[in-house]
């Protein structure tokens, strides 16, 4: 409710600002482009962010250049990444013009830049991975894609970063227009990443136990929810904090069966706890190092560990006896692995969105916890994504 | 044969509540002097001496075990010699030599005479207590070993006197001269293969066989890359690789006589051998020099030579850990995993029979694959050490030293 109010009165301002801009802008001469205005009068979006900001999706800009984040060699992002405008080439036959509408920070995008990362972009290269575009211009052979269709990147290394893009029509794939706009921007990399862990490595059936470490990550949240849309019981280890009652009870309202401390994980307690629920069959591991090795002591005799992150920076470590004698499986996965693994699949990825996409219209699956900020104020995003304990996920919104 | 000259009666024990006599010194109590030197360990003594009426037994290890009928003389068909651990501990202080009673013969029965049991790093964590699984105490040790069938049941049918056997499960207590046991406990092996090797044929070859069908399909051509490979089943790996036109990479600890174990391991087969501090000093295309990048690892160590083998696997290559004789967890790191798609799997032989042993044929499928490599010549044992039974506790004892081949009791 405060936020409906504030939005109001913001969204009275911003059609003040805008039609001062409209009126400078004729003045200079430069080609304006207002595309919609407001939160009330549009579909695109259903619900007004945690932070109350206002959408921006009339934009004053011309469609041959781009203001984007550039970086031209690898190191801290703080110095490397420069915003800088950038040409955009005419859209060939097989191209179309997008206008990117948010793109977030995740960390593999910071380890790209830092140069960490297993495939790096040739350099110069734009930030940015995952994203949500909105289709402006389609090429003559462009079948499958028209202005104002909602695409994301089928890849990795697309650089989002940016106001607008050329791409290739097989670059990217168009997703529903209508669902919330931070879920569509969100939803490429994280939530499929969830979704791949729960269905591709073990039979997983209402009622079996999922155990996560970073449970309050962008990828736990999804599983969490996706688990619970299932039926599948998750215990999620957090780190301790100040706040942590809320986060319990923010996680709970998602759907998680459990959330405890990493430090009970290592105590007799949890015994209680599995009275209630099964042994996990699958443990899902962000983190490394000794949380991990926590989550592999309470896996099921035959259940499997996947690896998806390394938040910790430090190897698993695994007793010979986990593997010998209680039969656990270690592996890893890598959704951009997964992605290509199956490019050539068209289904594959279609399906996995679909499904995605119907459980957020359902509203079991919601966006995490974001912090939107404008393209201009990227430093301060940038150095918030790369702070311990970010509660909520940078999303650059242009 | 010996001959007494006078006739000698054993004193009659009482059996206690384990249902085994006690120490072998105080059943020679009443004896004749000479046959205290015997009684801990005699054959003779068991074949000429024991032919008294007593109440059945079971022996431990197999089944039920049934209370005597009271105080008072029991009566017993056949017994045994055996290494029994009353407790869980250091072999030295747990396990002895003693005389067993032996179960009369059922009809689904068999009466085994063991002939040869080795002594495999494995029994030595049974007996320490440190094993997953542990047999009800007192205990026979030895999870291996092979035997000759001497009588069977009325009804069994898959096993006839003369033929060789070997426990297919692990707790048998194959350390022992004679053993009564069901017919579905045991898998026939040839009789024309050689001793020892179908001694040690249950748990090391069969373990190599399957960590090489089960988890990768391994074409010909297609690299292998394992540590302990001096080991038992790093030998067998070695040559059923071989037979399968499968290249081996063997990491072994440095030693003084390193050329010379190279050179063993190369005349079994082996295609490199290089050493733990080779494998970390040099880049991985200088150790594999041409041979396609391994698509499987196979670790019985753990450690930091477990983490060298896992680093020199192919991309989506999987390492199947079997043991862990540095007492060291793996260490992984989140990259191997994430990006090179390492698996990481374990691989317990004892587990694998049990789920399989609802088909048998699917095991004896295995052992036959396995004697046929070793009647052919492609598979030898490993080089052991004989060790008459009643010198048991130097076999015990070199299984827990470094750099000791296989020490197999000979009954």
């Amino acid at each position: 409710p405060v936020g409906i109010q504030t939005g109001v009165v913001l969204f009275w301002f911003k059609m003040k600002v805008s039609r001062i801009l409209w009126l400078l802008c004729k003045k200079s001469g430069v080609r304006t482009q207002t595309v919609c205005t407001g939160v009330s009068t549009n579909q695109q979006h259903k619900q007004l962010s945690s932070t109350s900001a206002v959408y921006r999706y009339s934009t004053t800009s011309s469609i041959s250049h781009c203001t984007a984040l550039i970086y031209r060699k690898h190191g801290d992002p703080a110095q490397v990444v420069q915003s800088e405008s950038m040409n955009l080439p005419n859209v060939g036959a097989k191209c179309v013009l997008v206008k990117i509408l948010a793109a977030p920070i995740n960390p593999s995008d910071i380890n790209m830049i830092q140069g960490t990362y297993a495939i790096l972009p040739d350099l110069p290269a734009v930030g940015g991975n995952e994203g949500v575009a909105q289709v402006l211009e389609v090429g003559s052979q462009v079948k499958a894609l028209k202005p104002g269709d909602w695409v994301i990147p089928r890849d990795a290394g697309l650089g989002t970063w940016r106001t607008a893009a050329v791409l290739a029509e097989e670059d990217v794939i168009s997703l529903p227009n209508d669902i919330p706009l931070l879920s569509a921007a969100t939803l490429g990399v994280n939530p499929c990443t969830a979704l791949r862990m729960l269905t591709d490595f073990e039979d997983l059936k209402p009622g079996d136990t999922v155990i996560q470490n970073a449970a309050n990550s962008a990828v736990g949240q999804a599983v969490i929810q996706i688990a619970a849309a299932k039926g599948i019981q998750t215990i999620n280890v957090v780190r301790d904090r100040p706040d942590f009652t809320t986060l319990i009870d923010r996680l709970k309202a998602m759907g998680a069966s459990h959330v405890i401390k990493e430090e009970t994980l290592r105590r007799p307690e949890l015994k209680e706890l599995f009275k209630s629920c099964p042994r996990p069959k699958l443990a899902l591991n962000g983190v490394g190092g000794k949380s991990a090795t926590e989550l592999l002591r309470h896996v099921q005799v035959g259940g499997s560990i996947v690896t998806y992150g390394g938040m910790a920076k430090q190897p698993i470590t695994v007793p010979v006896s986990a593997l010998i004698f209680k039969n656990i499986k270690v592996q890893g996965f890598w959704v951009t692995q997964w992605k290509r693994n199956h490019s050539q699949d068209e289904g594959a990825l279609r399906s996995m969105l679909d499904e995605l996409c119907s459980l957020i219209c359902q509203g079991k699956l919601t966006a995490p916890a974001c912090s939107e900020v404008g393209l201009q104020d990227f430093g301060t995003a940038l150095d918030k994504a790369m702070q311990p304990f970010t509660s909520a996920k940078q999303v650059l919104v242009m | 044969m010996v001959v007494f000259s006078r006739p000698v009666r054993l004193k009659e024990v009482r059996l206690g509540w384990t249902g085994l006599p006690p120490h072998p010194s105080v059943l020679a109590e009443r004896t004749h002097p000479y046959c205290r030197l015997y009684c801990s360990a005699s054959v003779i003594m068991r074949r000429s001496l024991f032919k008294l009426s007593r109440e059945i037994v079971p022996s431990v290890g197999q089944g039920e075990r049934r209370t005597p009928l009271g105080p008072g003389t029991l009566r017993q068909l056949h017994s045994c010699s055996a290494l029994v651990y009353r407790q869980h501990g250091h072999h030295h202080d747990t396990v002895r030599m003693e005389e067993m009673s032996l179960a009369a013969l059922g009809q689904h029965s068999v009466r085994l005479r063991m002939l040869a049991a080795p002594v495999n790093p494995a029994d030595i964590n049974m007996l320490q207590g440190t094993y997953p699984i542990l047999p009800r105490l007192p205990a026979v040790g030895g999870n291996e070993g092979l035997g000759e069938v001497i009588e069977v049941g009325t009804a069994v049918t898959s096993l006839r006197p003369g033929d060789w056997a070997i426990p297919w499960d692990a707790g048998f207590g194959t350390w022992r001269t004679e053993a009564v046991c069901e017919a579905g406990d045991l898998l026939r092996i040839p009789r024309d293969m050689p001793l020892l090797g179908a001694a040690t044929i249950g748990v090391n070859p069969c373990t190599a066989y399957r960590m090489l069908h089960d988890f990768v399909t391994l074409t010909p051509g297609a690299t292998v890359i394992q540590n302990g490979a001096n080991s038992a089943v790093g030998q067998a790996v070695i040559q059923i690789a071989a037979a399968l036109g499968v290249k081996t990479i063997n990491v072994i600890r440095d030693r003084p006589y390193r050329r010379e174990l190279e050179e063993e391991l190369k005349s079994m087969g082996a295609d490199l051998v290089i050493t733990e501090e080779e494998l970390q000093g040099l880049s991985l295309e200088n150790v594999i020099q041409g041979l396609q990048k391994p698509v499987l690892g196979l670790n019985c160590v753990g450690g930091q030579s477990g983490g060298l083998v896992l680093s020199s696997l192919c991309e989506g290559g999987t390492l199947v850990t079997y043991g862990g004789m540095a007492k060291k967890p793996l260490h992984i790191p989140a990259k191997a995993l994430i990006f090179r798609n390492i698996t990481l799997q374990g691989f317990w032989m004892t587990q694998w029979k049990r789920n399989n042993s609802q088909d048998m044929s699917r095991l004896q499928a295995m052992v036959t694959s396995v004697c046929g490599l070793m009647k052919s010549g492609q598979l030898r044992s490993p080089q052991c050490v004989q060790v008459p039974f009643h010198k048991y506790s130097r076999a015990l004892y070199a299984t827990t030293q470094s750099h000791q081949r296989k020490h197999v009791l000979i009954m």
